[in-house]
């Protein structure tokens, strides 16, 4: 009993966010464009989520992240603007249509971290970073040749689907995606991995096979966030996804702390919200990049590890001792022997 | 019958022949040491036997069928387990993780079913965690169950490195120098520990070791290298008699006492 209450207390926390956040705004103490940076938080909070499972818990180093947003966000743009043809759609088909263009998003995005996940896989460390970096320009300078879908002009017209809602739904789902894929025995295989990759070789972990699913399940979550980022913009380039966008994930997953999905959480919230809250001390405007830059560098000289470095909040880790504190530590709790006692198998 | 025949095997790094022409043939149960000063390629047969390097020539057969080829994961599926001369552990993870890693290609969980945490896949893993635990407290280890590896002390590293590698239900095990750097007292519960593995869990084990009075009371056979070449192969006292051995390794003139 105590277990599903905790289980239901997250999320009941959520809901409780929203309608408060909603009834703030229908109250004008906050106005549509502070739901927007919450909406692009979210995005990002997806994004250094996604980039922390090959980053993070992988151990791999990918600064490309932008281009599967990028795919993600015209795969579902082509999906809801070509196909269905925008707003013209049937009212009640919008958000069937919104989802299904999600889901292409995160399957193109996925299918090709698949596809130079294969290859790109055997690399370590500086070189994977260099081909991961190197795709990500292919693919902006791709989307920048195709002219049915604006090439560099870019895509307008994309209906404005996404609202608060959709995102912390997204956002709930993608945390508790990753939470269950990092405790489970791809979770593991990806940990051990990161921790000694030879020593995973050797302990039966198929290590390619695991470093690709992991990359593959990030690059699907980054190409749902590109979907969910086109639908609030209505209007997606390929400039947009360029390096500069890439590096800013990175930064909020180092700021906030690799290996925790708390860290992600903070670093791309506090990270996203900040710059555009300096915003509102009048003549420090042009200031704000300047402290926005100086946060960063106290962050990194007193939290190395990231604002979480590591830690975690208790709904975001499944306590594995309380799955077997009962029936194990309780009944053995008196006995616990210095040196083996060797006996049957 | 032999289960593990290894022939001819030899592997060169540019003109460097490190193994020259190694030879092995492995009963059920047996406890092979492979001694020999630093440098006399032991750890490279190791790395041979678990795939991290391919040999230039000669066989790996174990129950008949040719491990060449292999990937270094393969080799640890079909049952070849083995521990690092410098610890190779998960660091950063708890114990007991570090003992469920080396159960992922044995696990029945499905994507999907991690994805959603069915019941099935709960079930799974609180069974994985008993069975990962009963290891643990055979070895005094499940005290120590949620501290992180990195956070043990050097003995107790080495024991879960061994821990780890049974997680595989290994055939044979490889034990690479397993009680560098240890005290007298550790080394003895290490000895027990070795020499219950075989007598009670009827492990193959091969040996990489420098300590004389760790080897010579529970190896069955002893094999010498020196420069990549056997030197010498035989029980432990035949070793400590032969004029070769004591020349290249224990120095020469130098009639080991103590074993």
């Amino acid at each position: 009993m105590k277990a599903i209450i905790r289980k239901i207390l997250p999320l009941l926390g959520v809901v409780a966010l929203y309608f408060l956040l909603m009834y703030l705004k229908s109250i004008k103490v906050m106005n549509a464009y502070h739901i927007q940076v919450l909406m692009f938080a979210g995005v990002n909070i997806m994004m250094t989520v996604s980039l922390n499972i090959v980053n993070g818990f992988t151990g791999q180093f990918c600064i490309g992240h932008a281009g599967f947003m990028s795919l993600g966000a015209y795969g579902a743009s082509i999906v809801t603007t070509l196909i269905f043809g925008g707003y013209h759609v049937a009212e009640n088909l919008r958000i069937p249509v919104f989802l299904l263009g999600l889901l292409v998003g995160g399957i193109v995005a996925g299918f090709v971290g698949l596809l130079i996940g294969i290859p790109t896989l055997k690399l370590k460390g500086d070189y994977l970073a260099i081909v991961t970096l190197a795709f990500g320009e292919i693919v902006r300078a791709t989307l920048r040749l195709i002219e049915p879908i604006g090439a560099a002009r870019g895509m307008i017209g994309i209906p404005a689907y996404t609202n608060f809602a959709w995102v912390l739904f997204f956002v709930v789902v993608t945390l508790i995606l990753a939470r269950n894929f990092i405790y489970s025995r791809y979770g593991r295989a990806c940990l051990a991995i990161r921790d000694n990759e030879i020593a995973a070789d050797s302990m039966g972990v198929n290590t390619s096979k695991y470093k690709i699913i992991s990359f593959v399940f990030a690059a699907f979550i980054a190409g749902i966030a590109g979907g969910l980022y086109a639908h609030i913009m209505s209007f997606v380039q390929p400039d947009t996804f360029s390096f500069v966008k890439s590096s800013d994930y990175l930064v909020y997953l180092y700021a906030g702390g690799t290996g925790s999905l708390t860290g992600s959480i903070l670093g791309a919230l506090v990270l996203t919200v900040l710059p555009e809250a300096l915003r509102a001390f009048g003549n420090l405007t042009n200031w704000r990049i300047v402290i926005y830059a100086v946060i960063l560098v106290v962050i990194m000289l007193y939290r190395p590890l990231g604002i979480c470095g590591g830690k975690e909040l208790p709904f975001l880790k499944i306590n594995r001792k309380s799955l077997y504190e009962k029936n194990f530590f309780g009944r053995n709790k008196d006995r616990k022997p210095e040196m083996p006692e060797l006996s049957e198998r | 019958m032999s289960f593990l025949e290894i022939k001819n095997l030899s592997i060169e790094f540019g003109g460097l022949r490190a193994v020259d022409d190694f030879n092995l043939s492995l009963k059920q149960g047996e406890l092979i040491a492979i001694i020999g000063p630093n440098g006399a390629g032991k750890t490279t047969v190791f790395n041979m036997l678990t795939g991290l390097y391919a040999p230039t020539s000669g066989s790996i057969d174990l129950n008949g069928e040719s491990l060449l080829g292999l990937k270094p994961f393969q080799f640890a599926q079909k049952g070849i387990a083995r521990t690092f001369q410098n610890i190779r552990l998960f660091a950063d993870s708890t114990v007991i993780d570090n003992v469920k890693m080396a159960y992922t290609h044995k696990s029945r969980e499905t994507f999907f079913q991690c994805l959603f945490r069915t019941p099935e896949m709960v079930r799974q893993e609180r069974e994985l965690d008993e069975h990962a635990l009963k290891l643990l407290e055979r070895f005094g280890l499940a005290g120590q169950a949620d501290l992180l590896a990195k956070n043990l002390p050097y003995g107790a590293q080495r024991r879960l490195e061994i821990v780890r590698a049974l997680m595989l239900d290994p055939k044979i095990l490889l034990l690479d120098e397993p009680v560098a750097g240890m005290v007298t007292t550790e080394l003895d519960d290490i000895a027990t520990m070795v020499k219950k593995l075989r007598d009670e869990l009827g492990l193959t084990i091969i040996l990489i070791e420098h300590h004389m009075n760790f080897v010579m009371p529970i190896a069955d056979r002893i094999k010498v290298l020196n420069f990549g070449q056997t030197i010498a192969e035989g029980e432990a006292e035949e070793i400590q008699r032969n004029p070769d051995v004591i020349a290249a390794y224990l120095g020469g003139g130098y009639v080991y006492a103590n074993a």
